[in-house]
């Protein structure tokens, strides 16, 4: 069990609500249930949401049997969006599994990479050049960032704020533009390689990438006077899919999520992959300073505080980056010993991504198992959105922060 | 009732603060670009379109192993020891004929994979990014130029005619 301490935030002077306001949320169903005339007969209403629509943040259905206004129950239908990664895997050698971990979860696909490649070189015991090692850290936080931008510039949206989207797509489009003259792709990358990365930082990156980070740190700013403290913003998220920390656990949430419900637990600190160990940060957990502990305003904020702690982990590894060679650790072939398996984690920006690996001794996997963060969480949509009005759902799918590429994989 | 008018003071001035960051971007220059008339500068490394040079491939089929997702279809053909193809740029003999070599672009998922072990790196991925076509079929692109090596058979063909008349002669 972690540790469930909780930290001390300053707020700006203003915008300061109630914090212990209890809001008039119909619950259910004690609350809603009919009163009076037994004669009337009511019966929930069945109501799809998506695929197509623009705030399922991709083509998630979700089945509503609904009250009148009130979910009563939610059941997602997932598979729109499934490509059979696993099964796909088991045809492609080791190296050719890459381009197909970041399609994945498409807005993190250097975190994907590196799951998958820490989990194969565990397999083939490779030692990684320390170069690598922070050119990894580095371009996963990048990714962090611009994962975490667009988990904020979308939820701003689906609430009803178009301004901050705009916002946080223009710094992502420097984050890009970084990524763009290291390995020439913008999403997609097929960067970080067994043992090794594709490129080594082109010459001028640590200068472009600390004035982004510059100019970075101030806008965070900016988005908490735009969006995080804005009152409208703070009552349609605030008390709104509160997720107890009993029920966190139960759900298997992990990341961003988890976090929101005030457990102190990151990876990157608690079981530190790669050199994570060698940096300085803190996590960022919940606290319930608008309403209560756990609810989506809580999950959101978590998000923009650990992109400040992304911006201190990038600044501390630009610092401290040897030279060295990338491309030394790169094996010619990949083919991990026979009957080898194992199991890694890694945090990307979603939570808790794990990677299963089963070899048979040739270059093909014979097994590639993906526990992805994001299928948990959509887990606990029924029981967060329940009791709810119907336009909360909204905000609820927003703050978990979902990504249909990794949940149907 | 105090409650209500707190909200409605709260909801101003946050939405206040919020304008104030959006008045600011009034006076700062615009990020966007004209795209068709203007454009931006892609880096060094931008893997967009690929691109095979076909007179510097030898057929050597290790990008179509390399791609995962099957676009680049090879066929070669072996020539005899006396029949020359010629060098690539560097310097590589070419023991192959090229027959066919297409890409797919409509398949090509952009990893750039292809492009590492190509070994005299005849196939590169430019940063040529505007690629749309109006048919689908016209997304694969034929490299190979078969025709080149008929005129080398007819010539040596016509050599040894020659070379058997002379000795009969």
């Amino acid at each position: 069990m972690a540790d469930t301490d909780t930290q001390q935030v300053d707020r700006p002077e203003g915008a300061i609500p109630d914090a212990n306001v209890t809001v008039d949320r119909p619950g259910y169903p004690d609350e809603v249930a009919l009163e009076g005339d037994d004669n009337i007969e009511s019966e929930l209403m069945t109501l799809n949401m998506g695929p197509q629509h623009p705030s399922t943040h991709g083509v998630l259905r979700l089945e509503l049997k609904t009250d009148g206004e009130i979910i009563e129950h939610v059941r997602p239908h997932i598979g729109y969006l499934h490509r059979c990664f696993e099964k796909h895997a088991e045809s492609l050698s080791y190296p050719q599994v890459i381009p197909f971990t970041d399609r994945m979860d498409y807005l993190a696909a250097m975190n994907n990479n590196l799951a998958y490649c820490l989990a194969v070189e565990r397999l083939l015991e490779i030692e990684i050049p320390e170069r690598v090692e922070y050119v990894r850290v580095i371009i996963c936080e990048l990714n962090r960032l611009a994962s975490h931008l667009v988990s904020f510039g979308t939820y701003g949206m689906d609430i009803g704020a178009f301004t901050p989207f705009l916002f946080a797509f223009r710094e992502r489009e420097d984050i890009f533009d970084l990524f763009e003259m290291t390995c020439g792709a913008r999403m997609l990358y097929n960067y970080i390689w067994v043992g090794g990365v594709s490129h080594d930082f082109p010459p001028g990156f640590v200068e472009k990438c600390t004035a982004f980070l510059d100019k970075f740190e101030g806008k965070i700013n900016d988005y908490n006077n735009l969006l995080s403290y804005n009152k409208i913003f703070i009552e349609r998220t605030a008390n709104i899919g509160v997720l107890p920390v009993d029920k966190a656990y139960s759900y298997n949430l992990t990341g961003p999520n988890l976090r929101g419900s005030g457990v102190k637990w990151d990876l990157r600190r608690d079981d530190p992959y790669s050199i994570y160990d060698r940096f300085e940060f803190d996590i960022p957990v919940g606290s319930g300073e608008m309403g209560q502990l756990g609810d989506c305003w809580d999950r959101y904020m978590v998000r923009i505080r650990e992109m400040g702690e992304s911006v201190r982990i990038i600044r501390q590894a630009l610092e401290q980056m040897p030279d060295g060679d990338v491309h030394k650790a790169v094996p010619r072939n990949v083919r991990p010993p026979k009957d080898a398996e194992c199991y890694t984690r890694s945090e990307t920006p979603r939570g808790e991504m794990g990677i299963y690996v089963i070899s048979d001794g040739s270059n093909v996997p014979y097994r590639v198992k993906v526990k992805s963060p994001c299928f948990t969480a959509i887990s606990a949509m029924n029981f967060l959105t329940r009791g709810h009005y119907v336009a909360d759902i909204i905000a609820v799918i927003g703050s978990i922060d979902i990504v249909l590429g990794e949940v149907d994989r | 009732m105090g409650r209500y008018f707190s909200n409605i003071v709260q909801s101003i001035s946050t939405i206040w603060t919020g304008m104030n960051i959006t008045l600011k971007h009034l006076f700062t220059p615009s990020i966007t670009l004209q795209y068709p008339e203007e454009r931006w500068e892609m880096p060094e490394r931008a893997r967009n379109q690929l691109f095979n040079d076909i007179d510097d491939c030898i057929g050597c089929d290790q990008c179509a192993r390399a791609c995962p997702v099957d676009c680049i279809y090879i066929e070669t053909e072996k020539v005899g020891e006396d029949i020359d193809l010629g060098l690539t740029s560097k310097g590589t003999k070419k023991r192959l004929k090229v027959l066919r070599f297409d890409i797919d672009m409509s398949l090509c998922c952009y990893c750039g994979l292809c492009t590492y072990p190509c070994p005299t790196e005849c196939l590169i991925m430019t940063p040529h990014y505007e690629a749309s076509v109006y048919d689908r079929t016209d997304l694969l692109y034929k490299y190979a130029k078969p025709w080149e090596y008929d005129d080398l058979e007819s010539a040596d063909a016509s050599k040894d005619t020659d070379k058997e008349a002379a000795t009969a002669g």
